[in-house]
């Protein structure tokens, strides 16, 4: 389900935090789908499962997890509307801003930037 | 037959050093040949054959190491008659070592007078020419197997225990058929009879070995009642003794006892006996008291003992193995002396000795807890020093009563203070310093 | 704090005139993996064996679950397992009488678990000691360790000599360990990637000191390098706080920092018209930036 990479300088519970979120906002974790719990995470991907909890609870304060007593993490039902703008505003944020640095490096224009970002977006809808 | 050619050959040609060793010993053995054959009282030159013959064993000393390679190689069983050929391939390198001797001795025996080529003119002298070679052919052949045996412990176990298997061996060898040389008990039919019963032996088991190892491993489950699981059944019980290596006395005991009682047969000036013995059972026996020190650090997680309680427990395993030893010994020495007519003042005060040589060198030993120092040194070898003189003393054809009383007193007080001194060095042991090598890395990391 | 596993404040030792580790506070919780890395030669043994009590500390005190180290009582070592960095087997047994030697010291010994992994992990029970390869020799150091189920798990460079496969084996094995129950393990390791795996607190040792102690996360995110672009040909003087390294090159600039905060990058920027970009750092780059 997840892609981590332990050798990475992000640690693994922000890989985890990302990758949750962009998925559940892209609708690729519906609501009610449940998660891997800790232990078999930790042990699918040799990792400390300390680390993978704390994603898990930091998810779950954020309001996208919720916990069942005796089942596995599911993905909170209210999760898609519980993801205000600001917050899905600021998940892509860093995305753009490399975007912006690429195109000022290229020396383009803002204006042809827009025009390939809405021609992208066109193309995607299909 | 080629196989085994070729795998004798290898033998021989094992790195390019014992390759220049089988050469030259065959050249210089061709030289002795040479002489002995053609040339009158050519006798002397015997050393050049004896000389070529050691180059030449040396060239083949590989031979036990590459043989037991090959016998648990792959290739081995699946080659047909593999190990057959392979078995036969050292045979056969026996022959050809034995080979010389077998020619040579009788040739030069002869040629102290004349040369070898007048002596085979006559029927009864070639009998009797023949007769002596084949008796020194297989005592030779004997001989050698041995020889490859003592080789194969020295150069398979590269460590203290195979050099003393090897050595042993050597001893052995070179004790007993000399002996049998020596007061002309020797004899054809008797040396065939030992060939074909070690070899019968060796051989059936060599071939039948695969089998039953396949026959163990089916019944891995069960225990099996082979030596090894006689000494595990006894330290069950004793594993506090099997982590120190004090588990077994029986071992040392073998290995003193062995050379010791050949000594006396075949030396003959008794001082240098027990002098040459005290000083290596001593030393033997501190060393293992100081092995039981850098082994007790693995017992020091295992159980609520403090480092004070710990000492008492080692000092006590170390006691029980080295009282063992050293009642055997001193029981082996009392036989032995009397049986070797030594007088019975001798056998008495030696005994009070051997005593002493233990109790100081197992706590110089149990001292041992910070890698060899200065101190530790001197006190060894005044200590050594002390008993050997001591030795001799006893030794001597008067005995000087007061003086050695003197000295035993004065070992025992010296016991006493080296117990104490390791007793208060075990309160603060330290076993990152143990070991010299350890102690080193200590400072190190 | 008596939920403490280990506790040490203050701690010193040197072995003569050299002195190996100074002036060490730390602690571990049940429940921490610590990873400890350094150097060769900084101490990471003697920290290792200074925890267990086969050495006394020259100045301060370490103590495991209250009692202090070099005077550790029984109930308290049934507690503890330590894999050491040269094995400690006896060459003459075979693997069973081994386990056997060892089991017969301790009460709570789990036979079942010890034979299962010699499964697992392709240990032959049968076998002489003596002809085992080092990989097969540290796998049953390891496994003299855990028979007990010790609370605290020291391990001195337990996967050095183990091949990939074996390595990952072992680390899945420690993870069981470590998820069930409220343990402690505390391990050294050159296999930086194997840290990073397991532990969840890094211990860094140099010149005999923690340089680093605290989350491998929080030091993931407290060290990186900035990519420092001015808006000129050349870049103009700037100080950076908490600056391991720092390499310029004309308009641009790399420094490599710890302790950074975003506020810390905010200022930065306005104070010296630059752009700053963050590159994380991996535990490998970070160890050596360290050393320097």
């Amino acid at each position: 389900m997840f892609i981590l990479n332990p050798q990475s300088g992000i640690p693994i519970y922000r890989q985890i935090l990302e990758q949750v979120r962009r998925m559940v906002a892209s609708g690729q974790l519906p609501p009610g789908t449940a998660l891997p719990s800790v232990r078999d995470l930790a042990l699918r991907h040799t990792i400390n499962p300390m680390t993978i909890s704390r994603a898990y609870s930091i998810l779950e304060t954020e309001g996208l997890l919720e916990r069942n007593r005796g089942r596995p993490m599911t993905v909170a039902s209210q999760a898609k509307n519980h993801s205000q703008l600001p917050k899905r505003l600021q998940q892509i944020g860093p995305l753009v801003e490399q975007t912006v640095v690429a195109a000022k490096q290229l020396q383009l224009t803002e204006a042809e930037l827009v025009k390939t970002v809405r021609r992208e977006w066109e193309q995607n809808d299909e | 037959m080629k196989a085994i050619a070729r795998l004798v050959f290898s033998y021989f040609t094992g790195t390019p050093v014992l390759r220049a060793c089988t050469i030259g010993g065959l050249a210089l053995m061709a030289i002795d040949f040479y002489f002995v054959a053609t040339q009158p009282q050519s006798g002397e030159k015997l050393w050049i054959a004896i000389l070529g013959l050691m180059f030449f064993f040396v060239g083949s000393s590989l031979m036990p190491v590459m043989f037991g390679r090959l016998a648990r190689s792959h290739s081995v069983g699946v080659l047909p008659g593999g190990r057959v050929k392979l078995l036969l391939s050292a045979f056969v390198t026996i022959l050809l070592v034995a080979l010389p001797v077998g020619v040579l001795s009788p040739a030069s025996l002869i040629a102290t007078n004349s040369s070898l080529a007048e002596v085979m003119k006559d029927p009864r002298a070639r009998d009797y020419v023949v007769g002596v070679a084949a008796l020194t052919f297989s005592s030779a052949v004997l001989f050698a197997g041995w020889m490859y045996l003592a080789m194969w412990f020295l150069t398979s176990q590269r460590n203290m225990a195979g050099l003393f298997k090897g050595l042993l061996v050597v001893m052995l060898v070179m004790f007993a058929p000399a002996r049998e040389i020596h007061e002309f008990t020797v004899s054809l039919s008797w040396n065939l009879l030992q060939i074909a019963i070690i070899w019968f032996v060796f051989g059936a088991g060599f071939l039948w070995w695969p089998r039953f190892k396949s026959a163990r491993a089916r019944h891995t489950g069960e225990r099996f009642a082979g030596l090894a699981g006689v000494l595990t059944g006894r330290t069950a019980g004793r594993e506090f003794d099997v982590m120190l290596g004090t588990a077994n006395p029986w071992l040392l005991v073998a290995a003193l006892a062995l050379p010791l009682v050949l000594m006396t047969r075949f030396v003959h000036e008794t001082p240098s006996v027990w002098v040459y013995f005290l000083t290596i059972f001593s030393a033997v026996t501190g060393a293992y008291s100081g092995q039981a020190v850098q082994r007790s650090r693995a017992l020091w997680l295992r159980g609520d003992w403090s480092r004070t309680a710990l000492f008492s427990l080692v000092e006590r395993s170390v006691w029980r193995h080295n009282a063992h030893v050293l009642g055997a010994l001193a029981l082996v020495i009392v036989g032995v002396g009397l049986d070797a007519g030594f007088p019975a003042t001798l056998l008495a005060a030696s005994v009070p000795l051997l005593v002493l040589g233990t109790i100081l060198s197992t706590y110089l030993g149990l001292m041992n807890t910070r890698g060899l120092g200065w101190l530790e040194i001197v006190v060894a070898v005044s200590v050594m020093l002390l008993l050997m003189v001591l030795a001799v003393l006893i030794a001597r054809e008067r005995l000087d009563i007061v003086g050695i009383v003197a000295m035993e007193l004065g070992l025992a007080v010296l016991a006493i203070v080296l117990r104490i001194a390791a007793h208060r060095r075990w309160k603060q042991l330290d076993w990152m310093m143990c070991r010299p090598d350890r102690a080193l890395t200590a400072r190190g990391a | 704090m008596n939920s403490a596993s280990v506790e040490a404040s203050n701690l010193s030792k040197a072995f003569g005139q050299k002195q190996v580790l100074q002036g060490m506070s730390f602690g571990v919780s049940p429940g921490d993996v610590i990873g400890v890395l350094g150097k060769n030669g900084a101490g990471k043994t003697t920290l290792l064996e200074l925890m267990l009590g086969f050495t006394a500390p020259t100045a301060g005190a370490i103590r495991v679950f209250g009692h202090e180290s070099h005077r550790l009582p029984g109930a308290i070592k049934a507690r503890v397992g330590f894999v050491p960095q040269q094995d400690e087997l006896l060459d003459q047994l075979t693997v069973a009488d081994q386990l056997r030697v060892i089991a017969s010291f301790y009460s709570h010994w789990d036979s079942a678990l010890i034979e299962r992994l010699c499964g697992e992990w392709g240990v032959n029970v049968n076998a002489r000691i003596k002809s085992m390869s080092v990989g097969e020799r540290q796998k049953l150091s390891i496994l003299l360790a855990f028979g007990h189920k010790p609370e605290l798990l020291i391990l001195d460079e337990p996967v050095a000599s183990l091949d990939p496969i074996a390595r990952r084996q072992f680390l899945e094995q420690l993870l069981t360990i470590s998820t069930d129950g409220q343990r402690a393990i505390v391990f050294s390791s050159h296999i930086v990637s194997d840290i990073e795996r397991l532990a969840n607190r890094i211990w860094i040792l140099k010149d005999g000191k923690l340089d680093w102690q605290g989350d491998l996360d929080s030091l993931k995110e407290s060290i990186v390098r900035l990519h420092i672009r001015g808006t000129g040909a050349e870049l103009p003087q700037f100080r950076i706080p908490g600056v391991l390294n720092v390499r310029r090159d004309g308009a641009f600039a790399t420094a490599v920092v710890r302790d950074w905060t975003s506020e810390a990058q905010a200022a930065l920027e306005k104070d010296a018209a630059v752009q700053v970009e963050v590159e994380m750092l991996g535990l490998e780059e970070i160890f050596v930036e360290l050393h320097k």
